[in-house]
């Protein structure tokens, strides 16, 4: 059951489309399984905050069991569902959290407000044409992990 | 007639109750009529036995033509109105205008007549004109009670609704009147009688009025109906007279002005004979007031269309009764509902800086002060004096230079106004906190008179001592003295 709300990509072409066709917005892929409790929570709280943040934001949701997506998967290096990685027109934005990685954010976020503030943050450091932002959120409420080096 | 206009006017003042010429002859029944007006003031003086002396209305010439024209005009059916002549010369116009003059009379009598009726029944049952409180109900039930001392055998069920019989019968038991002297009783079912032909007189009237008004301002009684076209006609002197008020004056037409003497009459609703109509009874009283703007707004315009003819089929009255109702309707739907407003871009709306004089004042606290300016500027060709000498340390720049026309700058800038209270501790405290109190200030003042006296030099600052409470003291002043 994907949300009704928040589109769900499956192809890579429509990855692609999307991330070239939303100019001007900050683009939130989240990339996950939507059967898994994280995943649900963390949905939830995207498809709640959707229409607040309409105006500089798109969110969509990606499907991590497809094949056609694999190549994006490994591309990020996604291994944790739910992760969610963000673009300013087709530019990856990095968030310094305090954690290891800076690429995407592992995890789902505890509160709306959160979310909210972190798109924000990303979407005035894109206009001022930074490429990595500082993330607003307290630590304890950001969702901690071992980044585990394999095979390097 | 110059009676009509007299009465017109009198109509519109309500206030006086001289109408020397309310003289009525009843075809039915035959009764004198006398001075209301004297009536009204002679109410102790005149022993009023005589129904007759009271009411006159039923005698009057004009009452008896009045009545006798609509007798035969509702006998007749009209024909097709002639819409060749004047509205004003029509005869029917004229008789409609003077039915309403009518009516209204009509009704001042009932009042009279159920006064007298009232008084002389009280003898009998003090209460009832308590319990019932429409004159013609009232006189109904008198008749029907009589001289009966026993109310439960008589059966009002048909003129009251049961809760007020059973108030009727249970007062009964208590009341202190007595049955009626035989003359007294046959006096006041007269007035009875005579009260219901009055009032089935003017439902006669009314209806003729009613049935006319639909020929004569068919648009207009579209909107408000008969009845109350009746009324504003009548009360405006024709329906051209009608036409040329404007709007906000058809609205309180008919408006009944109670005099509250020191009361405001803001609180009090301006609508007249609007108010009784179909469409403002039906209004929500939140809106009545916005509505019956709207009615005699759009009222005026038919009556306007109807002085000058124009549509004698009603079809534009029934549009406009069909706007007026669409209006109200809309005014009664619920909002719209509120949908979710998305949040703003960031940094789309620049920061709204606000000036002011409370900004201005916080701004002078950190302002560049006299002496900061005069440290930063320099004279040409003179090196400037610095605080360790030397060129070392701070330079003072223009302070202390001689030529300066300047001997003190203050440190304490000029905007800056301190509380006296505030200003009376700084004083204080530099005067004995200060290590640098210069070294020719003495506590010993030299007078001529009585040689050396030591005094207190902050006294005569006006500090005291320091210990001394300035909120109990005796010397004390106000902090601040302001001229009226």
């Amino acid at each position: 059951m994907s949300s009704l709300l928040l589109k769900t990509l499956t192809k890579k072409e429509e990855i692609d489309r999307i991330i070239r066709d939303t100019i001007d917005e900050v683009l939130v892929l989240r990339f996950g399984r939507c059967t898994d409790t994280v995943c649900l929570q963390h949905d939830d709280i995207l498809a709640k905050s959707v229409t607040d943040v309409s105006k500089f934001a798109k969110v969509a949701l990606v499907d991590v069991d497809s094949e056609d997506v694999q190549v994006y998967v490994k591309y990020f290096d996604i291994t944790w569902f739910p992760s969610t990685v963000f673009f300013f027109n087709a530019h990856h934005m990095k968030l310094d959290s305090g954690t290891a990685d800076h690429t995407k954010w592992v995890g789902a976020f505890h509160i709306k407000q959160d979310f909210i503030d972190v798109v924000e943050v990303i979407y005035r450091g894109a206009m001022k044409g930074k490429m990595i932002v500082q993330c607003p959120v307290p630590p304890e409420r950001i969702p901690k992990y071992n980044l585990l080096y394999k095979d390097v | 007639m110059a009676t009509l206009e007299d009465s017109f006017l009198a109509d519109l003042d309500e206030l006086s109750d001289n109408e020397a010429e309310m003289d009525e002859n009843d075809g039915d029944v035959g009764n004198e009529e006398e001075d209301v007006d004297m009536d009204m003031a002679d109410l102790e003086t005149l022993n009023y036995d005589d129904l007759d002396t009271v009411s006159k209305l039923q005698k009057s010439q004009r009452y008896i033509d009045i009545m006798q024209k609509v007798e035969e005009a509702l006998g007749k059916d009209s024909d097709g109105a002639e819409k060749g002549t004047v509205l004003e010369d029509d005869p029917e116009y004229k008789l409609i205008v003077d039915c309403n003059q009518l009516s209204v009379d009509i009704e001042n009598e009932i009042a009279i007549v159920h006064s007298f009726i009232r008084d002389k029944y009280k003898l009998k049952f003090q209460e009832l004109e308590s319990l019932v409180h429409h004159p013609i109900d009232y006189a109904r039930v008198v008749k029907k009670i009589g001289n009966e001392t026993d109310i439960t055998l008589v059966d009002l069920g048909d003129l009251l609704p049961s809760a007020i019989i059973m108030g009727i019968s249970v007062t009964s038991l208590t009341t202190k009147g007595s049955p009626l002297p035989e003359d007294v009783l046959q006096k006041v079912l007269g007035a009875c009688d005579r009260a219901l032909d009055l009032d089935s007189a003017r439902k006669k009237v009314l209806d003729f009025v009613e049935s006319k008004m639909g020929s004569i301002a068919p648009n207009l009684s579209a909107i408000v109906g008969s009845a109350v076209a009746a009324k504003l006609v009548g009360t405006a002197g024709g329906v051209s007279a009608l036409a040329k008020m404007p709007a906000c004056n058809v609205q309180v037409l008919g408006h009944k002005r109670k005099n509250l003497a020191g009361f405001s009459s803001t609180s009090q609703s301006r609508v007249g004979y609007i108010e009784q109509t179909e469409i403002l009874q039906s209004t929500p009283p939140g809106l009545r007031a916005r509505a019956s703007r709207l009615v005699a707004a759009k009222s005026t315009l038919a009556a306007r269309v109807d002085a000058t003819r124009g549509d004698m089929s009603g079809i534009n009255g029934k549009a406009l009764r069909e706007e007026i109702r669409k209006k109200i309707e809309k005014w009664q739907e619920p909002p719209p509902a509120r949908q979710p407003k998305p949040l703003p871009v960031p940094d789309s709306e620049p920061k709204k800086r606000r000036g002011g004089r409370r900004l201005r004042k916080m701004k002078e606290r950190y302002a560049v002060t006299d002496m900061r300016k005069m440290a930063n500027r320099m004279r040409f060709g003179t090196p400037e004096e610095s605080s360790l000498g030397d060129g070392l340390g701070e330079g003072y720049g223009m302070l202390g230079q001689a030529g300066s026309n300047r001997l003190r700058v203050s440190s304490v800038p000029s905007k800056l106004k301190l509380n006296a209270k505030v200003a009376k501790k700084l004083k204080e405290r530099q005067y004995t906190g200060g290590a640098t109190t210069s070294g020719l200030t003495s506590s010993l003042a030299f007078t001529p008179v009585q040689g050396i006296e030591l005094c207190n030099p902050q006294q005569a600052l006006g500090l005291g001592s320091g210990t001394q409470s300035t909120y109990f003291s005796e010397s004390g002043t106000f902090s601040k003295l302001k001229k009226i």
